[in-house]
């Protein structure tokens, strides 16, 4: 296979990570944790839509918004219902965090069965015209996907930067007790930050399950990768979740490229960079926060 | 009278914990003793699950040397289990890639040497991290133990998995005659196979005991007490002039050992050994056990170790009720084990026997009260 290729895959990879990514970046930086039911919170959103194209009949593009609508509502549930009532300490609240994951999956297994899934839409052969111009096989389906998660990612840049609850979400970001002194109803920016990293991460779930295949284990699986972008980006940066995102992926996809390294050892490959951040610079790419 | 009497004394001295652990261990044996005259549980198959609560308390023992004493955020205890279970597997059984078929004490040798050379390795470089970001260091270690189990075939057989490993107390089982006996009420037929597992469980049972009074003594040893202070604050620990690395790498290797010492023992009684059984999710199963038992307790341990695989297990005997026979038992499991993790720290983070007089010597207490 080409480097050109391995690039492509990359991106279409590098863009359900950062989808991943951004959401548990948020959390871990304003609830100060990391969630662990992130990933499965990725499959519920890849469910609701599966649901949604399936069994309602909707069109792909209607069951998507469904599926994110879905991921966003569960995830500010479960913060009202199970992480908000909660008085303990960060490392309590990533076991709790593991307690929803399971309860998450055993849903989606009790529901669906374990059995893959796939969205009732076109769009798996090559996009011809690509291929003859520059030898990359894409589907209309991958394009779509790197489309939507620029629109996405376009989005939120605008809502951080130019929206007053972007400014507050980023003044919360940065010391939530100044942001409340000053005025700033946290709570209501904690919910917008929830409703935003559920939706993403349905969002990621939803193109994971357009890209490969829809199943309950699919968004643990990913977990660690995003663990990975989101340390190697800095927690709470959600431009460094971008970038780690990107880097993360793009590494994972790559890996064939690096010599004496089989592509079974891809996941591996970006535990190890993760790993490595940790121990010589655990600020991340990004240095923290000024960047919210 | 004067036994009821002093039975209640006994009792009236437990705390609350303690009453609901008893209940609850004695509604966990008499459902297992009804199971077993009805007839749903039969011997052997309740001796392998003994087998398997004592691997599971093994495992939380030694995780809760990890967190529990030292307040080290471990998440790759299924990678120790794993190194332990295939150092002991690879060594002894005919059918390893590399056939050396070593007594299984060379095993349990090499098991111990690797394991805790592994262990050094890891825990240099990431004792340092913060809690969570050990946390996530160390289950994506175990992540790369597990693609390395996985794929590299030409030592440890990969997917394929590794069948025909010996049992640990080889060639002693066939020594002892079958006997049968004829109670008029029950016939007890004891085969090979039979005292065999009666053979490991006792093996398991021994081994328990020893690492639970080990971990007694030391708990209440000074170096028992170094480790609670660096658990409650370091930087005291530190003051007082205490080299806390030192004392946190040498709880680590301890407890990565303990648990890869429950790997090398579940080899040897399940028999097959593959790379599906290094999945995070029993990294999880063992904090539960640990959480819900209460973190520092060595009893607690215990306590969450059998509660965890009661749970596990017990929920397969769901599907003999007639009203539930077609239910799919596996998600149900997990949401109750989710909604139990969630419920426990909601309600009651400290755990269900959390550490007490266990950090005291008896004497000292009975001295204060003469």
């Amino acid at each position: 296979m080409c480097a050109l290729q391995l690039v492509a895959d990359g991106v279409i990879f590098s863009c359900i990570i950062i989808l991943g990514s951004i959401g548990l970046s948020l959390v871990y930086d304003i609830a100060n944790f990391p969630n662990f039911a992130h990933g499965d919170l990725m499959a519920v959103g890849a469910f609701g839509a599966i649901t949604a194209n399936t069994v309602l009949g909707l069109p792909f593009v209607a069951a998507a918004v469904v599926g994110i609508g879905v991921g966003a509502t569960v995830g500010v549930a479960t913060e009202r219902v199970v992480f908000e009532p909660l008085d303990v300490g960060p490392l309590e609240l990533l076991i709790a965090s593991i307690g929803v994951a399971l309860c998450y999956r055993a849903v989606l297994i009790g529901g669906f069965g374990s059995d893959p899934r796939s969205y009732d839409v076109g769009g798996r052969g090559r996009v011809e015209a690509l291929h003859e111009a520059t030898g990359i096989a894409a589907s209309p389906r991958s394009i779509a996907i790197v489309a939507s998660t620029l629109v996405l990612v376009l989005s939120l840049h605008l809502l951080l930067q130019y929206t007053s609850l972007g400014r507050q979400m980023r003044a919360t970001a940065d010391d939530p007790d100044l942001a409340r002194v000053s005025g700033i109803r946290t709570r209501t920016v904690t919910t917008a930050m929830w409703i935003i990293g559920g939706g993403l991460a349905a969002a990621g779930g939803v193109f994971l399950g357009l890209d490969t295949i829809v199943r309950p284990q699919m968004g643990f699986d990913l977990l660690l990768v995003l663990f990975a972008a989101v340390i190697l980006g800095g927690i709470g940066s959600v431009y460094g979740a971008m970038l780690g995102g990107f880097a993360i992926g793009m590494a994972h996809e790559l890996t064939p490229l690096v010599p004496g390294v089989g592509t079974e050892y891809k996941a591996a490959v970006a535990f190890v960079i993760m790993i490595l951040i940790l121990l010589f610079r655990p600020s991340g790419i990004m240095g923290g926060k000024e960047s919210a | 009278m004067s036994v009821l009497d002093a039975v209640r004394g006994h009792v009236d001295s437990y705390t609350a914990g303690e009453r609901f652990a008893a209940i609850l261990v004695g509604g966990f044996v008499a459902a297992v003793g009804l199971a077993l005259v009805s007839g749903q549980l039969s011997g052997g198959y309740l001796l392998f699950l003994l087998g398997l609560a004592g691997m599971y308390v093994l495992l939380s023992l030694g995780l809760n040397v990890q967190w529990g004493y030292a307040g080290l955020v471990n998440f790759s205890v299924v990678a120790f289990w794993g190194i332990g279970a295939y150092s002991a597997a690879l060594v002894t059984a005919p059918s390893a890639p590399i056939p050396l078929e070593l007594h299984p004490v060379v095993g349990l040798l090499v098991a111990i040497v690797a394991s805790a050379t592994v262990a050094l390795l890891i825990a240099v470089p990431t004792l340092r991290l913060r809690g969570d970001y050990l946390a996530i260091a160390t289950l994506g270690f175990a992540e790369v133990i597990r693609l390395l189990m996985l794929n590299e075939r030409w030592l440890t057989a990969g997917g394929l998995g590794i069948a025909g490993i010996p049992p640990i107390l080889r060639g002693i089982s066939e020594a002892i005659p079958q006997v049968r006996l004829n109670l008029g009420v029950a016939r007890i037929e004891l085969t090979h196979g039979l005292t065999n597992s009666l053979l490991e469980f006792l093996a398991v049972a021994t081994l328990v005991l020893v690492v639970f009074l080990g971990l007694r003594r030391i708990q209440r040893s000074p170096w028992g007490r170094v480790l609670r202070t660096i658990r409650a604050d370091e930087d005291l620990a530190r003051a007082l002039g205490k080299d806390t690395f030192r004392f946190k790498l040498q709880a680590f290797v301890l407890g990565s050992v303990i648990m890869a010492i429950a790997g090398v023992f579940y080899v040897h009684f399940n028999r097959y050994l593959d790379p599906s059984d290094l999945m995070a999710i029993e990294t999880f199963y063992v904090w539960i056990a640990v959480i819900l038992g209460g973190s520092g307790s060595n009893r607690g341990a215990i306590l969450g170790g059998l509660s965890v695989i009661a749970i596990l297990e017990g929920t397969r005997l769901v599907n003999a009720l007639p009203l539930l026979a077609g239910v799919d038992i596996a998600p149900l499991r997990l949401f109750l084990i989710g909604l139990l993790v969630i419920l426990v720290i909601r309600y009651k983070p400290e755990g269900l026997l959390p550490p007490q007089h266990e950090h005291i010597w008896p004497e000292a207490t009975q001295e204060a009260d003469r």
